[in-house]
């Protein structure tokens, strides 16, 4: 018996790969939130404490950045869903006119950095935007967009993707023979709607509406970019990281580990709660579109068209800003110039420089080991791949705030130093994407049959050989675009970057926020424009010329 | 070629016995079929042959070598999946060259060889397509031809039949069985097919529950069933409970028969095998030996034969099978003539 359970668990390859691939989970995922919750529990002196969790508990200031956190999180959600919701119903069940070109481009707001889409409607809004200044000249006082609005709007926005592609999909696997059926019995289209179809879509949109929460609850760029004022829990981590850098790391753990049980909580009742509530579809074939004509049809195509003209304002705001004449703080909107691009390509190159080199070994890295994880965890099963599948989607309750604080306390000093050092960038963005690139991967190689497998071993091909020459090339297409979106996450970060850079590592995201916290929206826009180039170059041609299916939606 | 000895074999899963000391022997050049239900076993078994599944007990030896803990690559056996496994991003002629690439075989005798193998289940000129460029049937054939070109010591076949429609699973039954005997191949088949399995097979093992029900050429499964089991799942059968009197005198329904009752036990409940083919109606009781009265129920005319659901007295319900056209009502009691060699088996 002995020899056997040795073999199971050492025999080469995958034995030692599981455990080596836990090996690193457990020092740069499982470690770092350890030493953030017991940072949390100690006093200065190194004795065991409930001081911090006292203090955020009791204190109002900390009370109040929970409860506008969770506020802030709720309303963004709501305001998503009765967004989304219609907008994928329509899109769904209707035709109308541009009705293809409309569909996909939501996707695309998946892919812009938050900290452009904040710096663009600051360009747009902002004290000294363009829509502020258009309309204060013919006499229009508009709001503040610093503040609830300002954070609402733009994050409902970005965020209303998530349900749109999340119900989309479930409307699209709808069996449009149960409406019928539905109807036949006697219900009214409406009833039908509402006692058939919405309780096998409302799962679907209830975990959709549990991502957009705990994305909110994480969200730094937007939060601390256009929150002004208003307490939030992500931006008074950092503030707190910053001010008591060096001192006792006490409070900024303390919130972080609140931050976390939070997002647990959340993914906990996804986990147990709704996913036991999935219908499955025994057969889904949608009902085909609906042509509707006339007053109908324009309705329909300006409320899309709208919409997904709002998501990707931005992007284009962003070029604008970028050619526009910028003198200190000041732009001067309607005089062209190519200034400040020169200035952010020719005197200040680094932070283009070192995001591309990040985001470049990141995406090596993180594919790879998206791979290798997803392969181990999926196709060979042991009792390592399994605790391989929880570390894997740990850092999901980590927002990269309290992911670049726990990385910087663990890896400040002791046997492995990286704070300060390129690596621990690197490591940011492979960590901050890590789950979503072992589910892709995992999905694909669910569809592999492990039959293909064995035929290769049978013929007399090793186990690993097989693995690189008839599993790889596979999924050829699937890495392809795991890599693509790792790059564009990558190359984006900003919430972890901002904590654990120091000076000489300074990326393109925070370069943005350090300029527009400065108010030099001009060479922010410089930066930005670089930056959606960068994103948008390889996105295009990836889908367009590779034919990659990116974010499988049709 | 090989023997295969399977020697005291076990296989748990999670504490679920599903080869329970499970020993046979499968001749050189034969083709061996494991027989059953879903969850008996066979596929567990043939994928302990192949290396994919590690035995908790016992052996396994391809003549004198003991592959029990050989790893599957080094095996050299040929396998044919279920869904044809082939690789999809590789052409037809990849497929079969795979596995003498493999074996670092000098590139011309690879090419050589692929052709013949294409050529023997007559694709050739498919050998640039794609798999997905092929129907089920073709698909079918490069696995086997993929499995064929590497002179493997055992083919292995887990129900290679099973995703294709009934016309073109008869030919190729027909296929495989030339190739084998061509090849004069040992062959071990998995089916849960009891048709396929006396159709093509030189041996069955019947399995229950991870272990060998009863092993046998065909036709002695077939007419000498071991057990009601045995009875059932080989062909159709009513199995009626019986009550012997003495031996080669049974009870049924309150009337007594002659049947073969060398094979019950005292004890036990027993069962009296009742093939519908092998039973004959008749107006009048004159006209037949060893018979029955039972009243017609239903029926149904199929062409070459009627199938007819009769009730004894008891209200037992028995099918019969008559050649020809309808003769009989529905009501009309008549009489039902058995084989006075008709097994007496135990439940």
């Amino acid at each position: 018996m002995k020899p056997r359970i040795f073999n199971q668990l050492f025999f080469w390859p995958w034995g030692i790969l599981s455990v080596l691939c836990l090996a690193v989970l457990a020092v740069f995922v499982v470690y770092p939130i350890g030493v953030i919750t017991l940072s949390s529990l100690r006093t200065p002196d190194g004795g065991f404490s409930l001081s911090g969790f006292v203090t955020v508990l009791t204190d109002s200031k900390y009370l109040q950045a929970i409860f506008n956190t969770l506020l802030l999180s709720a309303l963004v959600t709501t305001c998503t869903v009765l967004l989304g919701v219609p907008f994928a119903y329509i899109v769904a069940r209707f035709d109308f006119p541009f009705k293809n070109w409309v569909a996909i481009l939501p996707i695309a707001t998946i892919i812009i950095p938050e900290v452009i889409v904040g710096q663009s409607w600051l360009l747009l809004l902002g004290n000294n935007g363009i829509l502020t200044n258009a309309l204060r000249s013919i006499g229009i006082d508009s709001p503040s967009f610093y503040g609830w609005g300002g954070l609402i709007f733009s994050m409902t926005l970005i965020y209303y993707t998530y349900i749109y592609l999340g119900m989309l999909a479930a409307l699209r696997g709808f069996d449009g023979q149960l409406e019928e059926a539905s109807m036949s019995l006697g219900a009214t289209p409406l009833m039908t709607q509402f006692k058939v179809m919405l309780p096998t879509v409302a799962p679907a949109i209830l975990v959709n509406a549990l991502v957009v929460f705990t994305l909110v609850v994480g969200n730094f760029a937007l939060s601390s970019m256009l929150g002004a004022q208003i307490p939030l829990l992500s931006v008074m981590t950092y503030s707190m990281f910053i001010s008591e850098m060096g001192s006792s790391p006490v409070l900024q753990s303390s919130l972080s580990v609140v931050s976390i049980a939070m997002v647990a909580v959340v993914l906990f009742v996804q986990k147990k709660w709704v996913e036991s509530k999935m219908v499955q579809m025994t057969q889904g074939r949608a009902p085909a579109p609906k042509r509707v004509r006339s007053w109908q049809s324009i309705m329909f195509t300006i409320f899309v068209v709208m919409v997904v003209a709002m998501s990707l304002m931005p992007l284009i705001a962003v070029f604008i800003g970028a050619l526009t004449e910028a003198r200190g703080p000041v732009m001067h909107w309607g005089q062209w110039s190519t200034r400040s691009l020169e200035r952010a390509l020719s005197f200040a190159p680094e932070p283009i420089i070192n995001s591309i080199i990040f985001a470049a070994c990141a995406t090596c890295i993180g594919t790879v080991f998206a791979v290798l994880v997803s392969y181990l965890v999926v196709k060979k099963k042991s009792p390592i791949s399994g605790w391989l599948d929880y570390a894997v989607v740990m850092p999901l309750t980590i927002s990269g705030t309290v992911l670049g604080i726990g990385l910087v306390q663990t890896f400040n000093s002791g046997y492995l130093v990286l704070t300060g050092t390129a690596f621990i960038m690197v490591l940011c963005y492979v960590v901050r994407r890590l789950p979503f690139g072992v589910r892709n991967a995992s999905s694909v190689l669910y569809n592999i049959p492990s039959s293909i497998e064995e035929a290769s071993i049978s013929l007399g091909v090793t186990p690993f050989k097989t693995f690189i020459k008839i599993i790889l090339p596979v999924m050829k297409s699937s890495i392809f675009s795991a890599a693509i979106l790792m790059w564009v996450t990558s190359i984006s970060e900003l919430s972890a970057s901002i904590v654990v850079y120091t000076g000489g590592l300074e990326t393109m995201p925070v370069a943005i926020f350090r300029q527009v916290d400065t108010g030099r929206l001009g060479l922010a826009s410089a930066y930005g424009s670089v930056l959606v180039t960068l994103i948008l170059v390889p996105v295009v041609f990836a889908v367009k010329f590779l034919k990659i299916n990116l974010f499988s939606v049709k | 070629m090989a023997k295969i000895s399977i020697q005291n074999l076990t296989k748990r899963f999670e504490g679920q016995t599903v080869l329970q000391a499970l020993s046979l022997t499968i001749e050189e050049g034969s083709f061996f079929t494991l027989l059953g239900p879903s969850g008996c076993g066979k596929t567990t078994l043939l994928r302990c042959l192949a290396g994919f599944n590690a035995p908790d007990e016992g052996h396994i030896f391809f003549d004198q070598d003991d592959m029990t803990h050989v790893p599957a690559h080094l095996r050299n056996i040929g396998m044919v999946f279920q869904d044809y496994a082939l690789f999809p991003d590789k052409t037809i002629f990849d497929n079969v060259a795979y596995g003498l690439r493999a074996r670092k075989i000098d590139k011309d005798e690879v090419i050589q060889r692929s052709f013949q193998a294409l050529d023997l289940v007559g694709l050739k000129h498919l050998d640039k397509r794609l798999p997905a460029q092929l129907s089920g049937g073709q698909r079918q054939r490069v696995a086997l031809a993929r499995a064929l070109v590497i002179k493997p010591r055992v083919l292995l076949m887990d129900e290679p039949l099973s995703n294709l429609d009934a016309k073109l699973r008869l030919s190729m039954r027909d296929m495989i069985l030339d190739l084998q005997k061509q090849f004069g191949i040992t062959t071990v088949f998995v089916t849960h097919d009891q048709e396929e399995a006396l159709a093509m097979s030189d041996q069955v093992a019947l399995m229950q529950s991870g272990q060998v029900a009863q092993m046998g050429m065909p036709s002695y499964l077939y007419e000498e069933p071991q057990n009601a089991y045995v009875a059932d799942f080989i062909g159709s059968a009513n199995l009626v409970p019986v009550k012997v009197v003495h031996a080669g005198q049974v009870e049924v329904a309150g009337q007594q028969l002659s049947a073969d009752t060398t094979m019950a036990r005292s004890g036990v409940e027993l069962r009296l095998v009742l093939r519908p083919e092998t039973l004959k109606l008749s107006p009048s009781r004159q006209d037949v030996a060893n018979a029955v009265a039972v009243e017609i129920k239903s029926r149904q005319y199929l062409g070459a034969k009627t199938s007819y659901r009769v009730a004894l007295q008891d209200g037992t319900l028995l099918h019969v099978e008559q050649l020809g056209n309808a003769q009989f009502s529905i009501k009309d009691t008549v009489f039902l003539s058995i084989p006075s060699n008709s097994r007496v088996v135990m439940l």
